[in-house]
């Protein structure tokens, strides 16, 4: 079977990833360039910016002076890595075998998903269906090895063919400065007379191995497909991890919940292609100068949708204060499950808006989770011990015997008797705990004060008298 | 007649003295002087202001009516807020109650109890709510009257009886005072009739030891019950 790679390359992930997030800003009309730290040169930029007349690998003091108002961002790998990811993510719900390659490209490899799309041209259309739905600029090429798509595609050949002439007389147009090839190779290259990949391809293999660097030898071995290029094929993970930078600190929680809303749209996604739901969501907000706070919303009942989730969240953001502007989100998702469909009975009739379990995370997420109980019973004689109350609800545990006349409510801890009451009955004797640190030796009483209220009261041996229940 | 009265009339926005029809779909109290009273129970929905002491056998009060409607919506909760103390989950199971279907809600601020109030009233997955609260103001209750409409929740508000005396616009108003036999009620306040002065209801039916009839001063010899672990 012939081979063909598709090689989609991304000019500008980390401009898009921020104009993504940012949709009313003003990337478009603005002079934009992303700035690489370490070689000082321009590594990605914006329309407005292109027709100053700033070009990739330029200098930030010529660039400056193309364009006095240009925005300057610095590179980081991170963001564009990140954005990378989520495409491919994405593109492996229609093509299997995707292949990173350095931070801005992808590979895809072509010829074996024919047998499922019949030809080329509908496998390229489904593809860029999933691009274009990415809002990302990309540049594309097909070729007959890796390292020929992807130089085709940073010359912005944007052709897909599975003729493999067509593709060789592509390659042979393109410029030494697009190759992988080092700087160095390239001038040296460039002072025997080979300017451009012709006159290289003219060359036969066997003298360039001899004459030049072993690197150049492999690189034209590779792009002829002369040599063998192995590639590691991508994974996509299990679990929902996404980090967004923002285009500028926020101070006002308000406004947070735009990328909020964006990375919940993410994970909907995510999670509905699975069929998957998830309990709990943890969010790490980075502030500037301050340490980052860590965010977690917790639903009762699995959730998928951005909407359920949002709701929690705006619940819980209300409780905390930003000490410092918040200038990146990360939002990792660890625990999923298959969803199982709700069985809710079709007849019952009136139902709800919300299930028990979603009104239990709405009241969570606002009070915190301690405020919100059922209470549980435990085997034992002592009152204080057989009440705890359980967060959120519980399963009903084992029967046991329960005793008639408790009262509703309890003293915690119980208080000393201050008034006059008249005993209606008892006693009731509870002597009990000596196995632990708890021993407890009461005569209970059932007694009635002068205002008429139902008390349940003890008498310790020493003969203090106590108040421990309130019959409500 | 008038064809503006006979409208009203058929919008059941207007009422006439002789008008007072018996409710026959109201839930039974599970005290049949409490229901006579009532013409029948509670209401299917809507709130109800009761004012009470602490201990004289106010929650008791309720707790068959509820216990009725936790069997027949038995996916739904009931919602306690607010509690002044600690709920006893043994005199609740003892009851009859399922425990993991009772929820106790305990806010830190005085704000948040009207909001979780609010919210399980208007979920739909609350059928009966109890609230201890202080003060509550005509808007309030209003709001908490149309989430219950909205969640066909019944909400109980127990509140001390020497607060405030404006008249808050509730389904039914039951002020409740100590008795030897069990309690004494007055309905204050209730859609379509009048009220008809204070009764007693006899609890001794569900806790005969929390009940003494008026005349006998006598104790009975206490039945000594000993338990030793």
């Amino acid at each position: 079977m012939q081979k063909i790679w598709l090689y989609v390359y991304f000019p500008n992930l980390q401009l898009d990833a921020l104009l993504q997030q940012n949709p009313s800003s003003n990337l478009h009309t603005q002079g934009y360039v992303i700035l690489d730290e370490q070689t000082n040169q321009v590594c990605q930029l914006n329309h407005a910016a292109y027709q100053a007349g700033i070009r990739l690998g330029m200098g930030l003091g010529t660039a400056a002076m193309l364009k006095a108002d240009l925005q300057v961002i610095p590179y980081q790998q991170k963001i564009t890595k990140n954005r990378l990811n989520d495409i491919a993510q994405n593109l492996y719900l229609v093509t299997s075998d995707i292949c990173f390659f350095n931070d801005n490209g992808l590979l895809l490899q072509v010829h074996n998903m024919l047998n499922l799309y019949g030809n080329l041209t509908s496998y390229w259309q489904v593809v860029q269906q999933q691009l274009l739905g990415q809002q990302v600029h990309f540049h594309y090429a097909t070729g007959h090895s890796p390292l020929a798509a992807k130089l085709l595609a940073i010359t912005a050949w944007d052709q897909i063919t599975d003729n493999i002439q067509t593709i060789k007389r592509a390659i042979l147009q393109a410029s030494l400065q697009h190759t992988d090839l080092t700087v160095k190779a390239v001038k040296k290259l460039q002072r025997v007379g080979v300017h451009n990949m012709q006159d290289l391809l003219k060359i036969s293999l066997a003298d360039i191995a001899k004459r030049f660097d072993i690197e150049v030898a492999t690189y034209i071995g590779k792009i002829t497909a002369q040599i063998n290029h192995p590639v590691s094929f991508f994974h996509p993970k299990k679990s929902f991890d996404r980090f967004i930078e923002l285009l500028y600190d926020i101070e006002n929680i308000q406004i947070l919940q735009a990328p909020l809303t964006q990375l919940l749209q993410g994970l909907e996604l995510f999670l509905k292609t699975r069929d998957l739901l998830t309990q709990t969501l943890v969010f790490t907000l980075s502030q500037r100068d301050e340490k980052s706070i860590e965010l977690k919303v917790h639903s009762q009942q699995g959730e998928y949708l951005a909407k359920s989730w949002a709701v929690l969240i705006s619940l819980k953001l209300e409780n905390i204060t930003l000490s410092a502007p918040v200038f990146a989100i990360r939002l990792i998702v660890e625990n999923t499950y298959i969803r199982t469909p709700d069985k809710s009975d079709l007849f019952a009739g009136n139902q709800g808006r919300l299930s028990r379990l979603q009104l239990i995370s709405l009241l969570q997420a606002k009070l915190g989770e301690a405020a919100v109980s059922s209470p549980t019973l435990t085997n034992d004689y002592r009152p204080e011990q057989v009440i705890q109350n359980a967060e959120g609800l519980t399963k009903a545990i084992q029967p046991f015997k329960l005793y008639a006349l408790r009262p509703s409510f309890l003293l915690t801890p119980p208080q000393l008797l201050q008034e006059k009451v008249s005993i209606a009955f008892g006693p009731e004797r509870i002597e009990t705990g000596w196995w632990d640190a708890k021993p407890i030796i009461r005569d209970y009483f059932i007694a009635r004060n002068q205002l008429g209220q139902w008390y349940w009261v003890f008498k310790t041996p020493k003969g203090d008298w106590y108040l421990h229940g309130v019959f409500s | 007649m008038h064809p503006t009265i006979s409208y009203l009339k058929n919008k059941n926005l207007l009422w006439q003295a002789n008008h007072t029809q018996s409710i026959d779909n109201g839930q039974h109290t599970g005290f049949n002087e409490l229901n006579k009273a009532l013409q029948g129970g509670f209401p299917e929905y809507g709130v109800i202001d009761i004012r009470s002491q602490l201990g004289i056998g106010e929650l008791r009060l309720l707790l068959p009516s509820i216990l009725t409607r936790q069997q027949q919506r038995q996916t739904e909760l009931v919602t306690l807020i607010a509690p002044p103390m600690c709920i006893n989950s043994e005199m609740l199971a003892e009851f009859g109650f399922a425990l993991d279907q009772v929820m106790v809600v305990q806010p830190s601020l005085n704000k948040q109890v009207l909001w979780s109030t609010e919210q399980s009233l208007k979920s739909g997955c609350c059928h009966s709510v109890i609230l201890w609260h202080a003060s509550l103001s005509v808007t309030q209750v209003k709001r908490l009257q149309l989430a219950a409409e909205k969640g066909r929740s019944l909400l109980f508000i127990i509140r001390q009886p020497q607060q405030e005396h404006i008249s808050l616009p509730v389904t039914l108003g039951i002020r409740l005072s100590p008795s030897k036999v069990g309690i004494q009620a007055q309905i204050t306040k209730r859609k379509g009739t009048w009220s008809n002065g204070s009764f007693n209801i006899y609890m001794g039916a569900y806790w005969p030891e929390l009940s003494q009839s008026e005349d006998t001063n006598v104790l009975a010899f206490p039945s000594r019950v000993c338990r030793t672990g």
